[in-house]
């Protein structure tokens, strides 16, 4: 075949210049998104539109965060608590009472006003009715009642002082309209709400609710802040963590958050997709159970964590997507973490050396005695993401110095049963997703032993005092200094075996824009900004 | 032949008594709860205020009998972690399920029996071969694999079928959506369903062609075409309806599996769901309606066997 000479190409190298033109002159009038961008997640089950209702957990917590908007929510830099419904918040000097000033002319999405008396019905009526069982609404204990001052005013009446409640209200905790549900014997079993249209002030409202299939957002007209840039949310509900991928992979799916990193292999390689490493305030532990005599020495506990390699866990279970963990307070938390506290590096000498002065010394077999009983611990775990895997090797590093470490896989629901309600376990491994708040009374203090998610049941008057010094203190300086001696006095002691901080990974389509990166949980309450790249 | 109609329904009822009663006392055995009381975060106040509100606190044979009052007046209860009623639960669930288990039903007849008759057409020569290693490896291999391979191979990389979903976004009412969606799941369902059927038509020919009534039809000269689908097929359809009445309740356990890995908005998934949440009502709902669906299909079984072979007489 001839190939083509001299004139064809110059008319054709024409053409293509004046098209260029064309579409430089094109893209320089248009926006650089596409206003009627779509953008699709998933969910691995039907989600339930109330934040509050019981069993309404993972599947439903990233649509609700767009719907529902906070009081506050997470500044996308340093994830302190920012202005979302309420506008400024002050504590009483006494440190027993809070002031929120809310935003003024929010409309529900029904057009009724949003006011003081919904976040007085939503606490009154919802989270402190004990009656209710509210997601997380034990979080809430230290207050006593909101009051409503005027139209746009509210005041949090407290039990005892309580100096993060700003950032607990960023967490997952979404205002509910009083006229829509307060007529309702429960507000949070309403069907028509739930499960197909909530009346809610977020950027997005609920187009359509296909059960099993997925819910279809569109922006919500009667939204406070900027319009939103995107014309479509689809959560579709996708079960298996394989098909999900499968569907980022193919284009079908925008985001998906990766829990087992083992799955990441094809996804990093694809030119489309941008893998981000994010960070929440999560810590794994190991729990020694304190009823167990044998775990209340502070040096059995201290040995049972010099002798597990955490880096080598993080390097083969998470594939290197995590850091050593130090504490409850997560590097994230800048102004609060105290990453130069005794983190307990691996050294099995020193392990065995420990329990050794802690009376354990090895028998005939090799198996740490004493008084004549062998060193046995039952460990149960649960079948979610990669417990098991790394619960097997905490057990190879415990058998290493000599402890008898015997595994119990259990399904996920009867471990719950197991471990958390009847505390029916001697050690344990599993994690914490807390707000990024310094407070960690929920999961250490005495009053949350047994009953609360105060998992090893650890009783420490002194860590008590500390706590309840932390949610008096009225100035940032004051809660540093209290936090500092708190981490110190964890790290010393360990109720909890302290393992690492995961990387939290989120496959993200490099068409979406606009979206926080900091993590999903914060990018979510600004779904507003989002926008699909042209 | 309607008093035996009428007799085996009443049995049915009194099966689906027990299956109700059997399920109900297992599950509670089980250990666990709800997860909308059981979950990791939630408190004992939390956990024991939600309890409280589903009458969990109750001992179980007292919930076993307010069920069972409730449920003979046709009110199968409220889901525990969806806060919907069951019998909505299913109604949205079902058609989807049926879409997806009559289509494998009929492409693993179809492609079961085809094969069958090639088999024993061509009995212990390569096309014989050729079909009974493909219903090993539908044998073999595990339907949430095989789903998985077919959703890499045909969604993402060839891009010609959706990777999941009974249908896409906004189009729900559209055919031709509807069975891009459908290709897959059905296709896999229908390839493990199909080994039983292909060995199963294989040897019920086998054995009719080596009958004497079939040598007479040979040896009154009729075509060999004629006699296999006039005087063999006909007769040899007897144990392949059987084996179809097992495939039917095997199905439902199969479509669990495929419904999880292909997003199937199906009963099987809301089973799954319902089992790791310990929804109980849901569980002993869907349970129910799977019962009295394989009661409904081996009556109906039996009922075909009579119209194919006129020796079986039901009285």
């Amino acid at each position: 075949m001839p190939r083509k000479t001299g004139p064809h190409l110059t008319t054709r190298l024409l053409a293509l210049l004046a098209a260029l033109a064309i579409f430089t002159i094109a893209t320089a009038q248009t926006p650089n998104y596409d206003p009627n961008g779509s953008l699709t997640f998933v969910t691995n089950a039907d989600p339930t539109l109330n934040p509050w209702t019981p069993g309404a957990v993972i599947e439903s917590n990233l649509v609700n965060t767009i719907l529902f908007d906070q009081l506050t929510r997470y500044s996308t830099k340093d994830l302190t608590p920012s202005p979302d419904l309420a506008t400024s918040w002050e504590a009483a000097p006494d440190a027993l009472s809070w002031t929120f000033h809310l935003r003024q002319g929010v409309k529900w999405s029904d057009g009724k006003p949003f006011g003081a008396a919904d976040v007085a019905f939503t606490f009154n009526k919802v989270i402190l009715n004990k009656a209710l069982g509210a997601n997380n609404s034990s979080v809430f204990s230290p207050v006593d009642h909101v009051e409503v001052v005027d139209p746009n005013t509210v005041r949090f009446v407290l039990k005892s002082p309580f100096s993060s409640l700003p950032y607990y209200l960023a967490y997952f905790a979404g205002m509910l309209p009083a006229h829509v549900l307060e007529s309702a014997p429960n507000p949070l079993q309403v069907a028509s709400f739930n499960k197909s249209n909530p009346v809610v002030t977020g950027p997005f409202k609920v187009a359509e609710f296909v059960p099993g299939s997925y819910v279809r957002l569109e922006p919500n007209p009667d939204y406070w802040g900027q319009a939103p840039k995107v014309k479509t949310i689809v959560f579709k509900v996708v079960a298996d963590p394989n098909t999900q991928l499968a569907q980022l992979l193919a284009g079908d799916v925008d985001m998906v958050t990766v829990t087992n990193p083992t799955l990441l292999a094809g996804v990093e390689r694809n030119p489309n997709l941008e893998v981000l490493r994010q960070s929440q305030n999560i810590w794994y532990w190991v729990a020694l159970n304190q009823s167990d005599p044998r775990f209340t020495d502070v040096r059995v506990r201290q040995a049972l964590l010099t002798a597990i390699d955490r880096q080598a866990i993080i390097d083969s279970v998470l594939k290197g997507y995590g850091t050593v963990a130090t504490g409850p307070i997560a590097p994230l938390q800048k102004a609060f973490y105290d990453g130069s506290v005794p983190s307990y590096p691996y050294d099995p000498a020193r392990a065995k050396q420990l329990m050794a002065d802690a009376g354990w010394t090895p028998g005939p077999d090799g198996i740490l005695q004493k008084d004549g009983k062998k060193l046995t611990i039952t460990v149960p775990t649960g079948q979610f993401g990669y417990l098991v895997n790394a619960t097997l090797l905490v057990q190879q590093y415990w058998k290493a110095i000599g402890v008898d470490a015997k595994l119990n896989v259990m399904e996920w629901n009867a471990y719950i049963q197991d471990v958390v309600v009847k505390r029916n376990y001697q050690a344990t491994l599993a994690w914490w997703s807390t707000p990024p708040t310094p407070d960690i009374t929920p999961y250490f203090s005495t009053a949350a032993a047994e009953k609360g998610n105060n998992i090893p049941n650890y009783k420490n008057a002194e860590l008590d005092a500390l706590m309840a010094k932390a949610r008096a203190a009225t100035n940032v300086d004051d809660e540093v200094t209290v936090v500092k001696a708190i981490e110190a006095n964890v790290a010393q002691n360990l109720p909890y075996l302290f393992l690492w901080y995961p990387d939290i990974i989120t496959v993200l389509n490099k068409k979406v824009g606009g979206m926080a990166t900091i993590n999903t949980p914060t990018a979510f309450q600004y779904s507003a900004d989002w926008y699909v790249k042209r | 032949m309607t008093a035996y109609i009428i007799r085996r329904l009443m049995q049915g009822v009194v099966v689906l008594f027990l299956i109700s009663a059997v399920t109900f006392f297992l599950i509670n055995l089980a250990p666990g709860g709800p997860s909308s009381a059981v979950s990791f975060q939630s408190t004992a106040a939390e956990r024991e205020a939600v309890l409280k509100q589903y009458g969990l606190d109750k001992p179980v044979m007292v919930r076993y009998v307010d069920w069972l009052s409730q449920a003979v007046r046709g009110n199968l209860g409220t889901s525990l972690n969806q806060g919907l009623p069951v019998a909505r639960l299913l109604a949205q669930r079902a058609g989807a399920t049926l879409e997806l288990g009559l289509t494998a039903l009929f492409l693993a007849t179809l492609g079961g029996v085809l094969l069958g008759i090639v088999a024993a057409g061509f009995r212990n020569r390569w096309p014989d071969h050729v079909v009974s290693a493909l219903s090993a490896l539908g044998m073999a291999i595990p339907g949430f694999w095989l789903g998985i391979v077919v959703i890499i191979v045909f969604a993402v990389h060839l891009g010609w079928l959706p990777t999941s979903g009974v249908f896409s976004v906004g189009k729900q009412f559209s055919l031709a959506d509807r069975l891009r969606h459908l290709a897959l799941p059905a296709g896999v369902l229908a390839f493990t369903l199909m080994p039983n059927i292909v060995r199963v038509t294989r040897s019920a020919l086998l054995e009719v062609t080596h009958s004497d009534y079939v040598r007479t039809a040979h040896a009154k000269g009729l075509l060999p075409r004629v006699v296999l689908l006039k005087h063999t097929f006909k007769n040899a359809l007897v144990p392949v309806l059987a084996i179809l009445g097992l495939v039917t309740t095997v199905l439902f356990s199969g479509s669990v599996v495929i419904e999880s890995v292909f997003g199937w908005a199906g009963l099987g998934r809301l089973a799954i769901e319902a089992a790791n949440g310990r929804d109980y009502p849901v569980i002993l709902g869907v349970t129910l309606l799977a019962g009295a669906f394989v009661v409904v299909v081996n009556l109906l079984v039996d009922l075909l066997y009579a119209a194919v072979d006129p020796r079986i007489r039901h009285g």
